[in-house]
């Protein structure tokens, strides 16, 4: 079991869902996925942890999401508490001293995460509640 | 399992902490301030005045705050600010709406024109009539007199647009003297009127708003139902609430003004209960017509059982944007009762408000998924200036519509000093907040950090204005 990212758990919970990592950068992506019918098979990972943008992705029934910033404070934390779908905000690579910040030019840090786990398969583990995992499977 | 949050109450208690980060604000060189029960206490410590701690009736009538009032208030806001919104501040660009752009032209917006509306406002109803604006919350739900716009009051249209415009070198320290006391005083006497306990903000209170009339709370409870936290029935509430909640931040731009919570209210059983609303539905936006096309009412109030043992409760805070947050976090797992109310208009009489139980609520859920859709396939085609325009418009008249409706001065708001228009030098600003990336830095650098909250200067005169010619 590999720990490749982890971050701010928006809530502790059981659940461990698994998927395919898929990245929306914008909203028609986020429509795309949900009318190709696969929303479920895969985990999100989006750049904000505002609500909005993901807004239909957690009302169609997403099974988990990885942010690049914000924290269980923002609204995507709140709602995806409010949905029980396991979010991990804030997420960083276990391997890389890269971190985002807060302002700042971030564009670097978000592409190192994306090159590393998109189209990975991988298993959210939330159980721990502040800290949330993203595991390799 | 059982809960220890009582303990957070006891005298001496410092509650837990939330958050890693602490604050510094004005105070350099002194020890850096944390969040929360021990976040507060210290501030009022370094008062300098008594309007942090209970005050009276008649000091909240007195129309003018001292120098050494507005300081503190200035200096409280700015801490309670950084503790609810520092840890948001970290959410970066949205990717659909443009938040920190509207933000910082919303609260200077709010800065420059909205004393002169608050100020005509308490001259049609008088301090008394202002007070009792607040006091109206006690006996409603589904009402938006509640924490977050009254909070939005003070620590927006004071206390950020004049953070943010400090930060553009557009004012300096000793400037708007006058109109900050305006916005201030219309803020402090709607709280007083709605808490009636002397304190202003659920912080000074360890998180608790327990503002409702205790007849009201006894006629709610009675129609909630108890389900076990795995079964469909909760399932099914749990999905309503999110849903609904989802919509309420859509309609008011990714913004916390369409939720509003209050409580925890003890049961005699010993569960706590949270009432909330979820504003679904804002007639004074244009966008919102989906809503009306899929029938979505203005609000949907909830009654949420929470039981505190189940969870191990540890802290429960509803904090003073009308937000709960609990440790452990995840309180959804312990909701063990609800019930749902809905509120058509905004002015719906709270005798016409009319239960919906559980088992009906899919009609609902699939009028909320339709609007919510609707909503997002509208704004992903808006043109980012739109955006930014509606978003402005959410805060600067949202953030005080429920005072003016109540008041009866919204038309008169609209018709003689046109509330719906931009002052001319934030309009100007548009072009400004995106160079060297002055949005996306100051907003949480400086206003949600509680950096850049100066204080008044020593000496300045109080009737010092940019509004009057005398």
């Amino acid at each position: 079991m590999t720990v490749i990212a982890e971050g701010y758990n928006s809530f502790a919970t059981k659940k461990k869902p698994s998927g395919t990592v898929a990245y929306l950068p914008d909203p028609q992506s986020v429509i795309k996925l949900i009318q190709s019918g696969k929303l479920k098979d895969h985990i999100l990972l989006v750049q904000g942890g505002t609500t909005t943008f993901l807004s239909p992705a957690l009302s169609m029934g997403a099974i988990g999401v990885i942010t690049m910033s914000g924290a269980p404070e923002s609204h995507l934390g709140i709602l995806s508490r409010e949905f029980q779908i396991p979010c991990v905000m804030t997420a960083h690579l276990t391997e890389s001293g890269s971190r985002y910040v807060t302002g700042g030019d971030n564009k670097a840090h978000f592409q190192e995460v994306i090159d590393k786990l998109v189209g990975k398969k991988v298993e959210i583990d939330a159980s721990n509640d502040e800290t949330g995992k993203i595991v390799l499977v | 399992m059982s809960s220890t949050y009582k303990e957070r109450y006891r005298d001496g208690d410092n509650g837990l902490r939330f958050q890693d980060l602490v604050y510094q604000g004005n105070f350099k060189g002194m020890e850096p301030v944390p969040d929360g029960i021990l976040g507060d206490r210290i501030m009022r410590q370094r008062a300098k005045s008594k309007v942090l701690e209970k005050v009276t009736r008649e000091d909240v009538l007195r129309d003018q705050f001292t120098l050494d009032e507005l300081n503190d208030l200035n200096n409280y806001l700015a801490w309670n600010i950084w503790d609810v919104l520092v840890m948001r501040a970290t959410e970066g660009e949205s990717g659909m709406i443009p938040r920190q752009q509207y933000e910082i032209l919303a609260f200077m917006n709010e800065f420059y024109r909205w004393p002169e509306i608050l100020d005509m406002t308490t001259r049609e109803v008088g301090a008394e009539g202002v007070i009792d604006i607040g006091a109206s919350a006690r006996r409603q739900i589904g009402t938006k007199i509640n924490c977050v716009h009254d909070w939005s009051i003070g620590a927006v249209g004071f206390g950020m647009g004049r953070c943010g415009l400090l930060a553009l070198e557009s004012i300096e320290p000793q400037d708007h003297t006058r109109e900050s006391n305006s916005i201030l005083k219309f803020m402090q006497r709607v709280l007083w009127g709605k808490r009636q306990d002397g304190y202003l903000l659920n912080s000074q209170d360890r998180y608790r708003c327990r503002i409702h009339d205790q007849d009201v709370i006894d006629s709610l409870v009675t129609q909630i139902e108890y389900f076990e936290p795995e079964s469909d029935t909760a399932g099914q509430f749990q999905r309503f609430n999110a849903a609904a909640e989802l919509l309420s931040f859509l309609d008011h731009y990714d913004c916390r003004l369409g939720l509003g919570d209050t409580g925890p209210y003890e049961l005699p059983d010993g569960k706590i209960l949270i009432i909330r609303d979820l504003f679904t539905n804002e007639e004074a936006f244009d966008w919102s017509d989906v809503c009306d096309h899929e029938g979505v009412p203005h609000c949907y109030s909830l009654c949420l059982v929470i039981d505190p043992d189940k969870m191990s409760l540890a802290e429960i805070r509803v904090n003073d944007i009308s937000t709960t947050f609990t440790r452990p976090k995840n309180y959804i797992e312990a909701v063990v009762g609800g019930a749902v109310f809905v509120r058509e208009k905004w002015n719906t009489p709270m005798s016409e408000i009319y239960n919906v139980k559980i088992k009906d609520l899919d009609k609902h859920l699939n009028g909320i998924q339709q609007a919510t859709f609707k909503l997002y396939t509208k704004y992903s085609r808006m043109p980012r200036r739109t955006l930014i325009e509606n978003g402005m418009y959410v805060y600067y008249i949202d953030m005080i519509l429920p005072h003016l409706r109540q008041a009866g001065t919204y038309e008169k708001a609209c018709k003689d000093y046109d509330f719906w228009e931009i002052d001319r030098r934030v309009a100007n600003n548009y072009y400004e907040i995106d160079k060297r990336g002055f949005a996306a830095q100051v907003v949480p650098q400086k206003i949600f950090s509680g950096e850049g909250y100066l204080p008044f200067p020593e000496g300045t005169p109080l009737d010092r204005s940019k509004y009057l010619v005398r």
